[in-house]
């Protein structure tokens, strides 16, 4: 039996048991690293598949003949270590343990060495006789992996076998080394990994407790290790087997290294690390160091916010110089002169069927249809961020930001998928453990501004603010993000009580963009808007139309208006009309209705677009509460269905709703109070 | 290594692959393997995916292409 803490420990060359019968082979592995194809091509029809004793777990075993010899294959489950963590570990540890096979061919993934030497790392340091067969090289090399062979073989110290399974490459050599190895052709000096000076004594120690009482046929000193790894099955049969005395001692000295279980793991990460830098170039060094040096700017506390937060205004400025002048020419060109059509055909029409089609259809779908640049600009543009790998940064950049500000971890990457919908936040919310702190982070996940949000904002500031519009946006988002972190900081004081946690991303590769995804992209999404722009805006906007034409076409007399009045005094503290008071509240099934109520109320006119008419009839200080009120206003109606949904409560739903109106509310007011107090 | 990462992770905050492997004096993919490791020992947990109700969200295509070089996260167990 090997030293199994100690490094490079020569061994003798591997005596072998060879069996009077044949020779037997057991395959070992993870998952997915080509055991099965191996074993397939290898066995062919001479197999058979049943069960492991009192498992559920697949047994695989068969035989094949080569020059021949006949060897019997056993194709064991597929594991990740030796530990007792699952039955399929355990199998293929008591199958190696209890029936001593004469060779053990660990098969690893040569495209993710890092991975897969985890298993090798334990098998190593058995006494069985071991091979490794380097699958996948096609993978590797497809991706630019290169991987020395012969030089892994030294650094292991056991017989490295290079293939790709799925082709029967290698398989020549494969036959050929098995064999060198069964005739004792073949001298192995595995390279064992290390323990921690401090956990090399204990084990020591641990090890002259055990000796004699360890049942047959485990290995003294494997059984040492297991014990201080914490394996449970191992730990169970010492504890019946030692004297009570013997056990106590045992006990303690485990109890007093319980972080053994890592000082073992990191000792074979360490040696599995020291073998891929012997044996592995990775690729795209290129790609690699762009990747790092744009990262040092992108992800710098500081500077990433700076760049994120340029991007948003880039966003907003390529939607207010190219998306906002296309959708006033579509509102005056398409909607006006749709209008003007209109009118022209139906000017025998009776009233309220002309009125349905000019005001209920154009004016309030029209003006909801002609977001679309600015959608395209969105989509187009986040797209493209998410392409070339830059939004896992915001993400990141945001979440380390959110830490300096006192918010939970966990809050925030729901929080954070928020900006393209509010509902993928709120199903984030799923890896909250706790319940209370994920119904709070679900009560706040509607502060994120949503894309319909930011496009209703990007389609009412140019008209309120002319070449104010970019600061007044960046204003209005740095607003939602003041309110959310304060709800956050709150809630992590409150809930979290400060608590600790971290989040690990794995960062992809810098790329450049594939514009056949991005058009793609755009083209899903922008029909998906249109497709709502056509359902749901537009029943909104003829349920608003007709409550503006009901009971008797007077609009001054109509439902519409008595409502608006009733819910205007509201509206005044943030100096809300009825009109953009009724809007906000149309804007609860969907946001972009917003739009379609102020079509629909200000008619679409052939002289006028929409945003003209909204410019001339509000005030700046009006507007920007407006805006304010838009942007923290309840959330919409999928947003509250799916609260309803993963609360299961209608209180926590209601509350939701509640919330947000005070706040939009208190928002609103203060708004309108401090612009009228400058003088807006 | 795999106890530094450990530390790492127990003092909180945004971790990513790449800073951590340059802490570590290694590679993002043994990072990787380490983390998976942990999350098989239960100390960590991927971060689960919504792609049931991601429509819009910008990060859905990440879930999607777990082995395509996207976005993968963990996040550490909380004691709440």
């Amino acid at each position: 039996m090997s030293d199994c803490h100690s490094a490079s420990v020569p061994l003798q060359p591997v005596t072998l048991r060879v069996r009077e019968r044949r020779p037997l082979l057991a395959l070992a592995g993870q998952p997915n690293v080509g055991k099965s194809t191996l074993f397939n091509f290898l066995t062919g029809l001479n197999q058979h598949v049943g069960n492991w004793p009192g498992k559920t777990v697949e047994r695989r075993e068969g035989s094949f003949s080569i020059n021949g010899h006949e060897y019997g294959i056993v194709d064991l489950p597929g594991t990740y270590s030796l530990t007792a963590n699952s039955p399929e570990e355990v199998i293929t540890r008591e199958f190696i343990l209890r029936e001593g096979p004469d060779l053990v061919i660990a098969i690893v993934n040569a495209a993710n060495l890092e991975r897969s030497l985890y298993l090798v790392a334990e098998l190593i340091s058995l006494a069985t006789p071991l091979a490794i067969i380097l699958n996948m090289m096609d993978v590797a090399k497809q991706e630019g992996i290169s991987i020395e062979p012969e030089v892994l073989e030294a650094a292991l110290g056991v017989p490295v076998i290079p293939m790709t399974a799925t082709r029967a490459n290698g398989m020549q050599a494969f036959y050929q080394t098995v064999q060198e190895i069964l005739d004792g052709r073949h001298v192995s000096t595995p390279r064992l990994p290390e323990i921690r000076a401090d956990h090399r004594a204990t084990l020591d120690e641990i090890l002259s407790h055990i000796q004699g009482y360890v049942p047959s046929p485990y290995p003294e000193s494997w059984v040492a290790l297991k014990l201080l790894e914490g394996d449970t099955e191992i730990t169970r049969t010492l504890q019946n087997n030692l004297p009570a005395e013997k056990w106590e001692a045992v006990y303690n000295l485990l109890r007093q290294h319980d972080d053994a279980l890592l000082a073992i793991a990191s000792g074979r990460y360490e040696w599995i690390g020291r073998m891929v830098r012997a044996a592995v170039v990775h690729p795209k060094i290129g790609q690699i160091s762009l990747t790092k040096q744009l990262d040092r700017w992108a992800v710098h506390p500081l500077w990433g916010l700076v760049i994120l937060a340029g991007i948003l205004g880039l966003v907003f400025w390529l939607t207010f110089t190219i998306g906002s002048p296309v959708q006033g020419w579509l509102d005056a060109q398409i909607v006006g002169g749709l209008t003007g059509i209109a009118n022209q055909l139906l000017a025998s029409a009776p009233f309220w069927v002309r009125s349905l089609i000019v005001d209920g259809v154009l004016g309030g779908v029209g003006a909801v249809v002609t977001f679309l640049p600015i959608m395209i600009i969105f989509f187009a543009v986040f797209g493209l961020l998410e392409d070339m790998g830059y939004m896992a940064r915001a993400a990141f950049v945001m979440d380390n930001f959110m830490h300096m500000m006192g918010l939970h971890g966990k809050s925030f990457l729901p929080l954070f998928l928020g900006f393209g919908c509010n509902v993928p936040s709120i199903l984030g919310t799923r890896v909250i453990d706790s319940k209370p702190a994920r119904f709070l982070t679900i009560l706040i996940a509607p502060l994120v501004p949503c894309t319909a949000r930011m496009a209703v904002v990007a389609f009412l500031a140019p008209a309120f603010f002319g070449s104010n519009a970019l600061f007044v946006s960046w204003g209005l988002i740095l607003l939602s993000m003041i309110a959310l972190v304060l709800s956050g900081t709150l809630l992590n004081k409150i809930i979290f009580k400060g608590q600790r946690s971290a989040f690990i991303m794995e960062m992809p590769l810098y790329h450049v963009p594939n514009s056949r995804t991005i058009g793609l992209l755009i083209w899903q999404r922008s029909l998906s808007f249109l497709k709502k722009a056509g359902t749901n805006i537009l029943a909104m906007a003829l349920v608003i139309w007709a409550l503006s034409m009901l009971p008797n076409g007077d609009l001054n007399q109509s439902y519409l208006v008595q409502f608006g009045k009733w819910v205007e005094p509201v509206g005044r503290w943030m100096g809300l009309d009825w009109r953009l008071t009724v809007a906000l509240i149309t804007s609860f099934p969907a946001k972009e209705n917003a739009v379609a109520t102020l079509g629909v109320l200000f008619g679409s006119s052939p002289d006028a677009a929409l945003t003209q008419t909204l410019t001339s009839t509000f005030s700046t200080a009006s507007a920007l509460s407006f805006l304010v009120v838009t942007m923290l206003f309840i959330p919409c109606m999928a947003t509250v269905a799916v609260i309803r949904q993963e609360t299961n409560s209608w209180g926590w739903t209601l509350l939701n709703i509640a919330l947000f109106l005070v706040i939009s509310i208190a928002a609103g007011a203060g708004v309108y109070h401090l612009a009228l107090a400058i003088g807006l | 290594m795999l106890e530094q990462l450990v530390n790492e992770i127990r003092a909180g905050g945004t971790l990513e692959t790449g800073a951590l492997a340059d802490r570590l004096g290694t590679t993002p993919q043994l990072v990787e393997a380490m983390l998976e490791h942990l999350q098989r020992s239960g100390l960590i947990q991927a971060y689960v995916s919504c792609s049931d109700g991601c429509l819009g969200c910008s990060l859905q295509a990440a879930w999607k292409k777990p082995d395509s070089g996207a976005i993968r996260l963990w996040q550490s167990k909380s004691e709440d």
